[in-house]
């Protein structure tokens, strides 16, 4: 009976979160400023922070607060929310990428040794290893390097604290770099074989924007590959996994981190993310090929991989 | 007395299959009772191809085109330089991606991996062996083959592509007899059966359609499973290999339709019978 009252309880109060969030924002870790309810001025374009409209130039720094906050306790909640699936979609990403060059490289091969790979929004670090431990010890390929760049500089910091564990830290194959994806001034174009973005470009402000600058660092014939939270095909199981997502997902958040607000924020997010086709076309849109149908569903679709070809320049 | 209207029309019917050149295997049999000045050959099922006469495949079709794009066929085509040499793995697709002016990453265009470069392999071995006989005139001889002939022939050189690979061959097969790649792999037997029929002049359109497609099918695959272990100049032991395969399906095909024939004969007699016995049927 008991369990009854707990469960109506539990299930009106997502409800009601999803009509009318109370308090816009709020966050212990972040400074007045930020709390301030955004003022939208009416020469400023719009974007969506969760289901609240934000303009375009307050997102970056909510982003920037929900993560800061989120960065200690990050891989104890992955684990929590996705029952450690996480590790599971990551492993078969790196695996299929198949990181760095098995076979030795050839005198007249342009493209040089090992393999350049940058990480988007990757601060702690979690795909960059295991691309290096992937290059290292299944394909023997000690060139490969790989550059994490975040735009958070509490999420590079945990990134850099769990470097030092691994046989990488503090050699020329694994760098940091502080930086936003839709503008990266210090990388050349034409400079990267393989641009990843794992669970990172829902929170940009402009999708489209990162995408043509991804398009601009990579190399002709680089690839991008992209994992994010995607939309369910399965009506049945999507109805479970809304329900785990608004209501169970942000409990977790209040008990584990202490946190509701930052994972409210982050299913919000995942429900407005643009579903598999509509991000195909983005990707088709910024230049790239597309391999076959373009993306690969992981789970029944909660997260999809992304992925996309620069072509090699006609000149 | 409405009994002879229909039979008049059949016989009608029959008559005009019998002027045609074109004989159907009942009209065949019909027509073996005759005395034959023509030589009985061993297959008068199977007959060569007229202009006149409809075949399966229409003329104003074209053959789908292939689903790649020119960079995938550009690395797909470097990359069948180096299957002798590295088989049909991802080494051979990184290699032929390198010569092709990609990047080692690039072969992330073939979601498949290894088993994109056996599909283009066979299918562009497809598309070889039709043009070799619509450019190149491989059917072409100074006295007329039968269909039989004709799909020896298109065999043992679609077999003679293979040469080149055939120590590959074996882990192609594994890779084609994965779970998730066997519908693909069926498919494309499917279509090249078909391509050899269709090119052979094949055109029956009832139920043998689908048994000398399976039939094709069986004999090809088992032969290429034979070459893998060739080591005969020219592949001798494959061809009469295949020789024996080819006779054994006819003379399956030939059993089967003597036993449809003498049920056949056994049913109308059931029929006459309960009929002279006054039955309604």
């Amino acid at each position: 009976m008991s369990s009854r009252t707990v469960w109506r309880s539990f299930q009106s109060h997502a409800r009601r979160r999803l009509i009318v969030p109370e308090t816009p924002y709020r966050c212990f870790s972040c400074t007045q400023l930020v709390q301030e309810p955004p003022k939208p001025s009416h020469d400023d374009r719009m974007t969506h922070f969760g289901f609240q409209n934000v303009p375009e130039s307050q997102k970056e720094s909510l982003v920037g607060a929900v993560f800061s906050s989120v960065a200690s306790s990050y891989d104890v909640m992955n684990d929590m929310m996705s029952l450690g699936i996480h590790r599971l979609w990551k492993d078969h990403f790196v695996r299929s990428l198949n990181p760095g060059s098995a076979l030795p490289s050839r005198d007249h091969d342009t493209a040089g040794r090992g393999w350049n790979i940058l990480d988007i929004a990757g601060g702690t670090g979690d795909i960059a290893f295991r691309m290096l431990d992937h290059a290292t010890n299944i394909n023997h390929d000690l060139e490969t390097r790989v550059t994490i760049a975040d735009i958070n500089p509490d999420m590079l910091a945990e990134g850099q604290k769990r470097s030092v564990q691994t046989p990488y830290y503090n050699t020329n194959r694994l760098s940091f770099m502080q930086g936003n994806a839709q503008e990266l001034p210090s990388i050349p174009d034409n400079s990267v074989d393989l641009y990843t973005v794992v669970f990172g470009i829902r929170n940009f402000t402009d999708k489209q924007a990162a995408l043509e600058e991804a398009f601009r660092v990579l190399k002709p014939g680089g690839v991008f590959a992209c994992m994010e939270f995607s939309k369910v095909d399965n009506s049945l199981f999507n109805a479970v996994y809304k329900q785990w997502s608004f209501s169970a997902i942000p409990m977790i958040g209040q008990l584990v981190a202490g946190d509701r607000d930052s994972y409210q924020y982050l299913v919000e997010s995942i429900e407005k993310f643009p579903s598999q086709e509509e991000f195909r076309g983005m990707i088709q849109k910024a230049g790239f090929m597309i391999p076959g149908r373009g993306y690969e569903n992981l789970t029944g679709g909660i997260a999809a991989i992304h992925k996309g070809i620069k072509p090699l320049s006609r000149a | 007395m409405t009994r002879p209207q229909p039979l008049l029309t059949l016989s009608r019917r029959y008559l005009t299959t019998i002027v045609t050149p074109r004989t159907s295997t009942t009209t065949t049999s019909r027509l073996l009772r005759a005395p034959q000045p023509q030589p009985a050959r061993p297959h008068l099922r199977i007959t060569t191809t007229t202009p006149l006469i409809r075949t399966y495949h229409s003329i104003h079709y074209p053959s789908p085109t292939h689903p790649y794009t020119n960079s995938q066929t550009t690395i797909l085509s470097a990359a069948l330089h180096h299957v002798p040499t590295h088989g049909f793995t991802r080494d051979a697709l990184t290699l032929g991606a390198r010569d092709a002016g990609f990047l080692d990453v690039s072969v992330q265009l073939f979601p498949r991996a290894e088993f994109d470069l056996i599909l283009f392999y066979l299918a562009s071995r497809r598309g070889l062996l039709r043009s070799k006989v619509e450019n190149d005139n491989l059917l072409q001889s100074a006295q007329p083959q039968s269909v039989d002939d004709k799909i020896k022939v298109l065999i043992m050189e679609r077999l003679r592509m293979n040469a080149e690979v055939r120590e590959k061959w074996v882990d192609a097969l594994a890779i084609m007899s994965l779970g998730e790649n066997i519908p693909m792999s069926l498919s494309e037997l499917h279509a090249l059966s078909d391509d050899i029929l269709s090119l052979a002049g094949d055109v029956s359109v009832d139920a043998s359609w689908y048994s000398k497609r399976l039939a094709i099918a069986a004999v090809y695959a088992s032969s290429e499973f034979m070459m893998t272990r060739d080591t005969s100049a020219g592949l001798r032991d494959t061809e009469e290999f295949l020789g024996r395969r080819l006779a054994d399906a006819r003379a399956v095909g030939d059993k089967l339709s003597g036993v449809k024939q003498c049920l056949g004969f056994m049913g109308t007699t059931a029929v006459g019978l309960g009929r002279s016995w006054g039955l309604k049927i």
